[in-house]
């Protein structure tokens, strides 16, 4: 979870590196185990949503620059991976070229927007967003907006997409990881807190940005290109919709915001929720998202996350009577009091 | 283009623009007395065209009495949100995104409860004067068009002497000022930013519902006009009200004149465009190009 507030005891310091891992052999090994085609669909939307999630993380949380427009990277990332393989490329190649696309428009799409702070670069990131999608919608290499099918040369196997998710969302847990256990996301994190004394201390906050922005898209363009090879057929106001900036948005804010668990979470949660209101009640759906994001904004900023911590930190308290109150992470609320954001 | 198309384009603007500048006047003040980025506007203006929708379906109100119908309505409304909701917000002299995500999340329920009770069909709201026409020897005028022009003219005359004349309306320019000096001289600040956050609420449902009466609307309505108004926000330099009206007539002529080089499918594009420019380029507005100016003279 996020910052050790106690100090951990080896048993649980254990569990936390086997954890991960655990979890890992236990997704590796369900296929096997009879699982209904459904359930394995649902698995894997739940992995995609997970890595957009943790792209997400990485800017907004971890860097403090909250954005509403990754469906610019979610929808590059779909339509490369498409127009890749339906040329012929071998899907996994195409992945690649599903990330570097949507890293480079990220790229373009920072150098003037960096430039400005907190929520003028998210409301800057709104008008992005809203124009790609006017291009895409007119783009003839894409089909425009009457959508793109995707012909693969190759027969279906719902179990290889299944493996592709679930490698690509372990590999997002991983560099979110190492990223923020790295020196570059001490610097992030630095931003995050306060972007001048970040300045002074070293850190450029502009290329910092710019670095972890490409990253963050590349994740989340890969998610992207993986969900449209399984969907194999993928339109402008689906996947470049402000809906979909919104559901990556709200992921790991609800989730949790700045922690890797909290995204993952964020994503695991929004993912089953999806799927079983969105085919019924689709407005009930982000009307209960919409409530969730007033809530865990005026009461929790720590999101699910952090509220499972408190449960649980409570649960130990009354065991163990000698608790230290602090008990909401500073990330969260970093995030969210907009330091560093002026 | 001859002349006579010029001037048709020019009024045509000119029209766009004062219900511009009443869709946009709300996120002014709001933004600042309380240093909130109210992402929630395009909601209320969706609820301000289905407030018009339902008084003129169900009781034959003229949609421009519903406009105005709508100010102590919305009002009251924006006064509850912020009884409820905003008022937890910590206080501070700078926008927070803890309350950009309060205000999206508040947008995200207004559009879903808005998709519940009336569904994703488009509506739109068709009187006898829709189609009308003025006739001025060549220049062609819509009739419901300056109607709307007329009604948003005097929402900010109105929002104009409330600001000028009243106590509250000194409150509200002191507090724009300087929270800190408004509080020493005895400003209420907390009575303040409430009826701010109620008037700003107010314009977004009378905007709304002027809005309504020209174009079709569905409970996303709002989005693209909300784009719009952060343009002309900006561009007026985001914390003053004269600023909004010329923000309001740069974005109608810029639009109104592009459609001369821009294909039409294109078109939903610029305002969008144009924001990231005015943003990145322009932060100050207008006025900060007009400063610049004189200090270098």
């Amino acid at each position: 979870m996020s910052t050790a507030v106690f100090a951990p005891s080896r048993l649980e310091a254990r569990i936390r590196v086997l954890l991960p891992w655990l979890l890992l052999g236990v997704l590796a090994f369900l296929p096997t185990a009879g699982l209904t085609p459904n359930i394995i669909r649902l698995l894997f939307i739940t992995f995609v949503w997970i890595t957009t999630s943790l792209g997400w993380n990485l800017l907004g949380g971890l860097t403090g620059q909250v954005s509403f427009g990754f469906a610019v990277f979610y929808g590059l990332g779909a339509y490369s991976a498409a127009l890749l393989i339906d040329r012929g490329v071998n899907p996994y190649l195409s992945f690649l070229g599903a990330g570097l696309i949507p890293a480079l428009a990220s790229v373009f799409i920072g150098l003037p927007t960096f430039r400005l702070r907190g929520p003028y670069f998210a409301i800057a990131t709104i008008g992005v967003s809203e124009a790609t999608r006017v291009i895409m919608n007119n783009l003839a290499i894409t089909g425009g907006a009457s959508g793109f099918r995707i012909t693969e040369h190759r027969p279906f196997h719902q179990v290889d997409h299944y493996y592709t998710a679930l490698g690509m969302a372990a590999l997002a847990v991983a560099a979110s990881f190492l990223i923020m256990h790295s020196k570059f996301g001490m610097g992030l994190r630095a931003i995050k807190q306060d972007e001048d004394a970040a300045a002074d201390l070293g850190v450029n906050p502009y290329s910092y940005k710019l670095a972890i922005h490409a990253v963050a898209a590349a994740f989340t363009g890969i998610a992207g290109g993986v969900f449209a090879r399984y969907a194999a057929f993928i339109y402008p106001q689906g996947v470049f919709a402000f809906q979909t900036s919104v559901y990556i948005l709200l992921m790991p804010v609800i989730g949790g915001i700045g922690t890797i668990w909290g995204a993952v979470l964020g994503g695991v949660v929004f993912g089953i929720v999806e799927e079983q209101l969105v085919a019924n009640f689709p407005q009930i759906h982000l009307l209960l998202y919409g409530a969730l994001l007033i809530l865990i904004i005026l009461l929790e900023p720590d999101g699910l996350a952090g509220l499972l911590g408190k449960l649980f930190r409570r649960l130990r308290r009354s065991k163990r009577k000698n608790g230290n109150a602090h008990s909401r992470s500073r990330e969260a609320d970093e995030v969210l009091r907009g330091a560093g954001s002026g | 283009m001859t002349f006579v198309d010029f001037l048709n384009l020019l009024i045509a603007a000119l029209l766009l623009a004062g219900i511009y500048a009443v869709m946009s006047v709300g996120m002014t003040v709001i933004y600042g007395v309380m240093k909130i980025v109210n992402l929630a506007h395009a909601g209320f203006m969706m609820m301000g065209a289905y407030f018009a929708y339902e008084l003129y379906e169900r009781l034959h109100l003229d949609p421009i009495l519903a406009a105005l119908l709508a100010f102590p309505f919305f009002f009251l409304v924006g006064i509850a949100i912020h009884w409820l909701l905003v008022r937890w917000l910590p206080h501070s002299d700078r926008p927070t995104l803890q309350s950009l995500l309060l205000m999206f999340g508040i947008w995200l329920v207004l559009q879903n409860i808005g998709y519940l009770v009336w569904g994703n069909t488009d509506r739109s709201i068709l009187t006898p004067r829709t189609l009308a026409i003025l006739h001025l020897g060549p220049i062609t005028i819509s009739t419901l068009r300056l109607l709307v022009f007329v009604a948003a003219v005097g929402c900010m005359a109105v929002l104009e002497i409330a600001l000028s004349r009243t106590w509250f309306g000194r409150s509200v320019r002191a507090l724009i000022q300087n929270r800190y000096a408004g509080r020493i001289v005895g400003v209420d600040d907390e009575k303040t930013a409430r009826l701010t956050f109620g008037m700003g609420i107010a314009f977004a449902g009378v905007a709304g519902a002027l809005l309504a009466t020209l174009f079709s609307f569905d409970p996303d309505f709002g989005r693209p006009f909300l784009l719009r108004a952060f343009v002309i926000i900006v561009l007026g330099g985001l914390e003053s009200v004269s600023g909004v009206a010329l923000g309001a007539v740069i974005l109608a002529l810029v639009e109104t004149f592009s459609i001369l080089f821009v294909p039409a499918q294109y078109q939903p594009a610029i305002s969008f465009g144009m924001l990231v420019v005015v943003l990145v380029v322009l932060p100050g507005g207008v006025a900060s190009l007009w400063a610049r100016r004189r200090r270098l003279a």
